[in-house]
């Protein structure tokens, strides 16, 4: 599939303050690329650039194979939602629905068609002739998405769309979306700063951390096998457990050790590095925090700090020797823990990462030792 | 303490019915969730316990004592609203004197009961700070102190997480279930994050349209919604709903649908055709291989979810559920297609009117 988007080393700076920084992005025809970062970590910004809203400071974005340097937002032909979705309040729903095309000095014989395909798409057909005020927070979401995408173009933006609304309409919209994009097979650049809505909606993840992106991938990949720092700590819910310790040569080995916590570790750099040690970040996931059975040899002793029920699993917050953990248990059927009570846990090493403190560039991951 | 009872309560706006003819008691020493979208009323019914709305009919008892004329102040009730309300310029320990000063306790009885509430919230090393010092979660904690230093009978949250990140959150819940277990006495908390309401509820009250849906603890609420509203509402995704048809057989009830290999004999009568199947994402029993009574289902697509788990969207016939998988095997991860089972024990039925009707299913053996 042909490259439609990209972003060669593209820099922002607002007077002094740099947002964005050597920025390299490519988006195929129908892909799904989600931008994920927290808040205020340059999502807006990157998606203003694309849109011609803002011009880049240093580097090339690259639109359907042209350079944009000198081409107004006008002519870009791109879709967008944007976050604070502003209806306007005295026309039809219809009209709003229009409004891209008005602009662009359409007739109404051309509009009429292109607004109810959109409306169709989005289940808003009923809604036409109302106005605004009229509409629930879900339907009004709906108009903004079905106005981003009544442009007859391949390149749609999407600002977060979904922040703000309850859970259970997030849910619904959620997949509404995803149907949207594989019916009109397009290119769809999503930015948002909820895990679970990356991991649902994305075909590719590109994750914005300080200013640039510390690792793109389809979801699966980089959640399984994050490479770096930013990526296991925030793309997922609840957020990783992370722990500060070092890295040192043992022999031929390499271990770590963090807190209660001493390992092996096969590294992607070769044993040679590690003559001095090095500090570094430990990275382990809610879920590779396992209750432990008797068999387990190596188990440690934790107290709860509160349990939490989210129906079919509960996330359990632990305080263990002078550290604080997160657990998820993915069957709450029978939990029947409280806080105060003790749990005993075990971590297999195989499934904790480390990462160079300094940069948060990998290093390795543990190697299950149980026969050391 | 007595309990908080409302009979027949209902609150018009206008042509809108916040809250509709609602009967309900909130138990003594327990903590009562009222949960619901936004909209359902569970505000409106909170305000209107504390005073600051007025019924449009009904009435609202304290034990013997009539609420429902007495002006807010008269009703000795503590509230915690999403904002805390927290006087800047003066002390924590100020903050937590002011409702006491104003309902004359004396000197000694005043300093005992302050000592009290500072205890319990863990905020002892912080009396003397000027409060416009503190982050959110001890302001609200403050707002949570002044509410209960007077004793009220009653103390109402309103959504008190609201303006607190997430991380705070757990330390604000973690206090709140160790104080709830401390204060013996009504608590009413609203909100509309089922997670707050599962994690910090003694019973849950789940409203819709200004009326109230079902009242029990959390994992009966969970486990067995009475309506196929709460089946949707509590669960990340909520419950899957198929269409199911009931026929006869041999003089057996039998409940049929394509999810199903072989028809479900319904020891109970009495239902009409169509009914709704329900099951939880978490509940589909899947495997790569045949087993009992599965029966093939495509995967149309799979993410990663909470906690690392897939959620798969599978297919049956054209119609498609949700089902939640914790480490999924490698097969399990590279199939296209999957041999799915709903669990008898884990089906709840709904009929026509949304309502849970008694199912009792067992697999017909072929």
């Amino acid at each position: 599939m042909e490259t439609v988007v990209e972003f060669d080393g593209v820099s922002k700076k607002y007077s002094k303050l740099s947002v964005l920084e050597d920025i390299n992005l490519s988006v195929r025809q129908d892909d799904f690329m989600v931008i994920y970062g927290l808040p205020s970590s340059g999502k807006t910004v990157l998606l203003r650039l694309l849109m011609g809203l803002e011009d880049p400071d240093t580097g090339d974005i690259i639109l359907r194979g042209e350079n944009v340097r000198h081409m107004p937002p006008k002519i870009r032909n791109i879709g967008y939602v944007p976050q604070d979705f502003a209806l306007i309040p005295h026309k039809t729903i219809f009209e709003n629905i229009a409004y891209p095309l008005r602009l662009m000095k359409k007739s109404t014989l051309e509009i009429k068609p292109v607004v109810e395909r959109a409306a169709s798409m989005l289940s808003i057909e009923e809604l036409l002739d109302k106005l605004p005020t009229q509409l629930s927070g879900g339907q009004k979401q709906r108009v903004a998405v079905a106005r981003g995408i009544v442009k007859e173009t391949q390149i749609y933006l999407f600002d977060d769309p979904l922040a703000g609304l309850d859970f259970k309409l997030r849910e619904k919209l959620i997949d509404d979306l995803r149907r949207l994009q594989e019916d009109l097979a397009a290119c769809f650049i999503y930015a948002t700063s909820d895990p679970i809505e990356s991991l649902t909606l994305a075909a590719h993840i590109a994750v914005l951390h300080e200013k640039t992106i510390s690792e793109i991938g389809d979801p699966q990949s980089i959640y399984l096998n994050p490479h770096h720092l930013s990526t296991i700590d925030i793309l997922g819910f609840p957020r990783a457990n992370l722990l500060e310790g070092h890295v040192f040569r043992k022999a031929s080995e390499v271990w770590c050790r963090a807190y209660f916590l001493e390992f092996p570790i096969v590294t992607d750099l070769g044993v040679s590095t590690f003559e001095n040690p090095m500090d570094v970040t430990l990275a382990v996931r809610p879920e590779s925090i396992l209750k432990a059975f008797d068999r387990d040899k190596k188990c440690w002793t934790a107290d709860i700090y509160l349990r939490e029920d989210l129906g079919a699993e509960e996330i359990i917050y632990l305080n263990i020797q002078d550290s604080s953990l997160t657990m998820v248990n993915p069957s709450s059927q029978n939990g029947h823990y409280d806080v105060g009570d003790q749990i005993n846990i075990c971590i297999d090493p195989a499934s904790i990462f480390v990462f160079e403190k300094n940069t948060g560039a990998r290093i390795g991951r543990g190697v299950n030792n149980s026969n050391a | 303490m007595p309990e908080i009872r409302i009979e027949n309560l209902t609150k018009k706006f206008k042509d809108v019915t916040a809250v509709d003819d609602l009967t309900f008691s909130f138990p003594e020493g327990k903590v009562t969730c009222l949960l619901g979208p936004s909209g359902c009323g569970k505000t409106t019914l909170l305000r209107m316990i504390a005073g600051l709305e007025t019924p449009t009919s009904g009435s609202i008892y304290f034990g013997a004592i009539d609420l429902t004329q007495l002006a807010p102040r008269k009703r000795n009730i503590g509230m915690v609203f999403q904002y805390p309300v927290v006087y800047r310029g003066i002390s924590v320990y100020q903050n937590i004197e002011l409702p006491l000063l104003r309902r004359k306790i004396p000197g000694n009885e005043r300093k005992q009961r302050i000592e009290e509430a500072l205890e319990l919230l863990n905020l002892k090393d912080q009396a003397s700070r000027d409060s416009s010092q503190l982050d959110n979660v001890s302001r609200q904690k403050v707002s949570v102190a002044r509410a209960i230093s007077y004793r009220p009978d009653i103390i109402l949250f309103d959504e008190p997480m609201t303006n607190i990140d997430a991380n705070s959150k757990v330390q604000f819940s973690h206090f709140f279930k160790e104080l709830s277990k401390k204060l013996n006495q009504v608590i009413v908390y609203v909100t509309h994050d089922q997670t707050e309401a599962m994690t910090l509820a003694d019973q849950i009250a789940l409203m819709e349209d200004g009326r109230m849906v079902q009242c029990n603890e959390p994992r009966v609420l969970y486990n067995e919604p009475e309506e196929i509203f709460g089946g949707w509402f509590l669960g990340n995704p909520g419950m899957n709903f198929i269409d199911g048809r009931c026929e006869q057989k041999d003089g057996k009830n039998l409940l049929i649908s394509s999810f199903f290999r072989s028809p479900l004999s319904i020891l109970t009568n009495g239902f009409g055709r169509q009914v709704t199947i329900g099951i939880r994402p978490e509940n589909i029993k899947v495997s790569e291989t045949v087993f009992n009574n599965a029966v093939v289902a495509n995967v149309k697509r799979k993410s990663i979810t909470v906690g690392g788990q897939f959620l798969y969207v599978i297919e049956v016939d054209d119609v498609e559920v949700k089902a939640k998988i914790s480490a999924p095997s490698r097969e399990l991860m590279d199939a296209k297609s999957l041999w799915i089972e709903f669990p008898v024990e884990h089906i709840v039925l709904f009929d026509e009117n949304q309502k849970r009707v008694p199912a009792d299913l067992t697999y017909v053996r072929k």
